[in-house]
């Protein structure tokens, strides 16, 4: 057994444990606000009204998909690079401060959010304080300017992240001028490339149109082309939630299958298509928007099929390496070598579960990224069931086996409850498939997603069961996550501070079956990956661009801020009915 | 019952991934359906959009 | 025992997650099961596989 990481990088892990901590403290809010969620929507508990909702939906978003995601992101990817160059940051100085920066980022989003829960927010900055935006903050919605001024130090942090960990790399080069870059730590910076070329857009559309506007500098902005930037980031984010995945499911997973990683080039290739095919897609979030022509949104959705091969590529390698595990410890045939597998290690089935869902979930990417099919499920509960086999389970549950092999070696305790760990793993299994079944048939049929009350005056025509049963499975399904989640947060406490323990981790990753160097050094050579990407992109985006930018202006046609119309709409319903609103509605529409 | 040990060791010439085979075409298998059962819900499941009359 | 408890709890893991979706799956056949149905299948599925597992028939080993 070699060294724990503890021991051989104390000060770099001191870095991953804070970061973690971050984002498990979100992890803990993001799935209490979820479980409010499903028992709110479902009329089962309403702990609070309805307008609140939107509060507690934007901090599920927010804490989830930003806060918790990332952190762990930044976290693991400190300890690849550290523990793939044996080597730490060339000055922990800038170490901390893109971690201080992200931190504080998120403290100021976080108040901002929160404040949703006051009676009488504060005025801070000129407009009250409040983000109840959601994590997509189309405008017009507006928030105050603390939200998006935190959401920028987040972002920059995570650029300096890239930066330290490009800095470590190139010093490390000089030391090792001739030998190929080592698979974690190509991940990372192939991963912190495409973040860089897609995070741009949000910049632009935060700092240049969002953010002046909530200050009034500006009196209107562009929703389409704010819209827009958004999604030109709104695409690749996702795939910076699943690149540290897919890092542990390469590295990680095989060895915990008791093999090694099948190939080494097939996985450079992985990262690469990455980097070039998911900026230049983004647009396949606007099919239903208007103000972008359909030739435009073709473009798109045939790009985003070419986004099918990475992920089955993945697929492969990954599933291969696993079986390489299980003949070396004695599996056997076509299925039984399944047997073979360590099915009792939390972190190994974890992992495997998480990749299961998100092979199914996948499918439903599939009927996503259909222009025409994507008409039938557009913004109904349909995209939330995506969204939880996707991120919130082939990620979160990724993150959480993860963090069971990897906790005990940033601390050198021994993990606590291991086989209740399994047990927590196979319960969001479990969990996510009620939630999100129900999710994906109620979204069939019709039901909106971000609706704190999705009960109508007529009857949705339902294929399968009853619409009563559809809620009971969706809330037992958020209660079984919500159960597990805290099992996952209780198991990593008690292990935090379970001191005098030796862990019973072996943190060695073996070499790939076929090494790096059965491939061509070009696949090392980043700058010619950024060149290609960057031509792909310009040409996805500069006429759809200069298309929205020349119809609406740059500042677009007089747009005000929205939040007011959620006490306009609430007098209305509170003093017609709901019928005669709707009827005032399309005799305007029509 | 340690999880990394291993019983033999297998290297890459030795290696045919039938087992990964199997499942991906299991897999396929499964994902065509799913098609099918979509091309019923969108296409033929559905009556023309409803209209609302008020 | 004929299998490891951590097969075992998975293998039920699956199973109701079989019981989950084939329900939707059935439905398309026009085999409606009511939700009593459905978690009567589950029962009886995971009461056969617990006989599996535990049934002097097949003892083995663990692993
Ligand atoms: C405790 C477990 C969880 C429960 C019970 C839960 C429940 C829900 C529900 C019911 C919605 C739909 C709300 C609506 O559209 O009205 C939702 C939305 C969402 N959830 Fe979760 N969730 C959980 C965990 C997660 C995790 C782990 C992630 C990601 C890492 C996640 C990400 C999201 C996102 C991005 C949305 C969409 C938010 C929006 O529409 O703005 N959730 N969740
Ligand atoms: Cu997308």
């Amino acid at each position: 057994m070699t060294d724990l990481f503890v021991d051989s990088y104390p000060k770099q892990a001191r870095v991953v444990r804070s970061a973690f901590l971050t984002a498990y403290i979100a992890l803990g809010i993001g799935a209490l606000f979820g479980v409010l969620q499903a028992l709110h929507r479902t009329d089962i508990l309403r702990l609070v009204e309805s307008p609140t909702y939107y509060t507690i939906l934007t901090g599920h978003g927010v804490f989830l998909v930003i806060t918790f995601t990332i952190f762990f992101l930044v976290g693991l990817y400190q300890w690849a690079v550290t523990d793939s160059l044996g080597r730490g940051p060339v000055d922990m100085r800038l170490t901390w401060a893109w971690y201080g920066l992200m931190s504080s980022g998120t403290l100021l989003a976080a108040i901002a959010i929160l404040a949703g829960f006051l009676d009488d927010p504060p005025t801070v900055l000129g407009s009250e304080l409040s983000a109840d935006v959601l994590f997509t903050f189309y405008a017009p919605l507006q928030a105050n300017p603390i939200f998006y001024v935190g959401l920028v130090l987040f972002v920059v942090g995570t650029w300096l992240a890239g930066a330290d960990w490009f800095r470590t790399w190139w010093s490390w080069k000089q030391e090792n001028p001739d030998a190929r870059i080592p698979l974690p730590t190509f991940m990372v910076l192939t991963t912190m490339i495409m973040w860089y070329i897609s995070s741009i857009g949000v910049a632009v559309s935060i700092l240049a149109f969002i953010l002046p506007w909530s200050l009034g500098l500006t009196g209107s902005l562009n929703p389409t082309l704010t819209r827009t930037l958004f999604w030109y980031f709104g695409h690749p984010v996702v795939y910076f939630w699943l690149l540290p995945a897919y890092l542990l499911w390469y590295t990680v997973l095989p060895k915990l299958s008791g093999g090694r990683l099948f190939s080494d080039p097939l996985a450079r290739v992985v990262f690469i298509l990455f980097i070039l095919l998911s900026t230049p897609v983004g647009i396949h979030h606007q099919y239903l928007d208007p103000g972008i022509s359909d030739g435009f949104k073709f473009i798109v959705m045939t790009n985003t099929m070419f986004l099918l091969l990475p992920s089955f590529l993945t697929a492969f390698t990954v599933v291969a390496s696993m079986e390489h595990g299980a003949r070396q410890r004695g599996g056997d045939g076509y299925f039984n070598w399944l047997q073979a597998l360590p099915w009792r290690d939390p972190a190994f089935t974890g992992m495997s579960l998480a990749g299961v869902v998100f092979a199914f979930g996948g499918f439903t990417g599939i009927v996503n990224a259909g222009m025409n099919i994507n008409y039938l499920v557009h913004n109904s509960l349909w995209v939330p069931g995506h969204i939880h086999t996707q991120v919130g389970t082939a990620v979160a549950l990724t993150f959480m086996a993860g963090s069971y092999w990897l906790v005990p070696q940033l601390t050198g305790n021994r993990l606590v409850g291991r086989d209740v760990a399994l047990v927590q793993v196979v319960l969001w299994f479990v969990g996510i498939v009620f939630m999100t079944n129900s999710m994906y048939r109620g979204g069939l049929i019709g039901i909106p997603r971000r609706s704190a009350e999705p009960q109508y005056d007529f009857d949705y025509e339902i294929a399968v069961g009853s619409i009563p049963e559809i809620r009971a499975q969706l809330a037992i399904g958020g209660v079984l996550l919500f159960v597990s989640a805290m099992l996952f947060l209780v198991l990593i406490l008690l292990t935090a501070f379970n001191d005098d323990s030796e862990p019973i981790v072996d943190g060695t990753i073996p070499p790939a079956l076929s090494g790096p160097e059965d491939s061509p050094r070009v696949l090392d050579d980043l700058r010619v990956w950024i060149a290609i990407a960057l031509v792909l992109v310009a040409i996805a985006y500069a006429f759809p661009l200069a298309n929205i930018v020349s119809r609406g202006g740059l500042f677009g046609p007089d747009i005000g801020p929205f939040p007011v119309v959620v006490e306009t709409v609430a007098s209305v319903l509170s003093t017609t009915d709901t019928g005669m609103y709707l009827e005032a509605l399309v005799e305007t529409e029509s | 019952m340690d999880d990394t040990t291993a019983a033999r060791e297998i290297d890459h010439d030795e290696f045919d991934p039938y087992g990964t085979l199997a499942l991906i075409v299991l897999y396929f298998v499964v994902l065509t359906l799913m098609w099918v059962f979509t091309y019923f819900v969108e296409f033929l499941g559905n009556a023309p959009t409803p209209m609302i009359v008020l | 025992m004929r299998t490891s408890p951590a097969k075992l709890l998975i293998l039920i893991a699956i199973l109701l997650v079989i019981v989950v979706e084939l329900r939707t799956v059935l439905a398309f056949f026009d085999v409606e099961l009511t939700v009593l149905q459905g978690i009567a299948v589950g029962i009886v599925g995971i009461a056969l596989l617990l006989v599996w597992a535990f049934s002097p028939l097949f003892s083995e080993s663990d692993q």
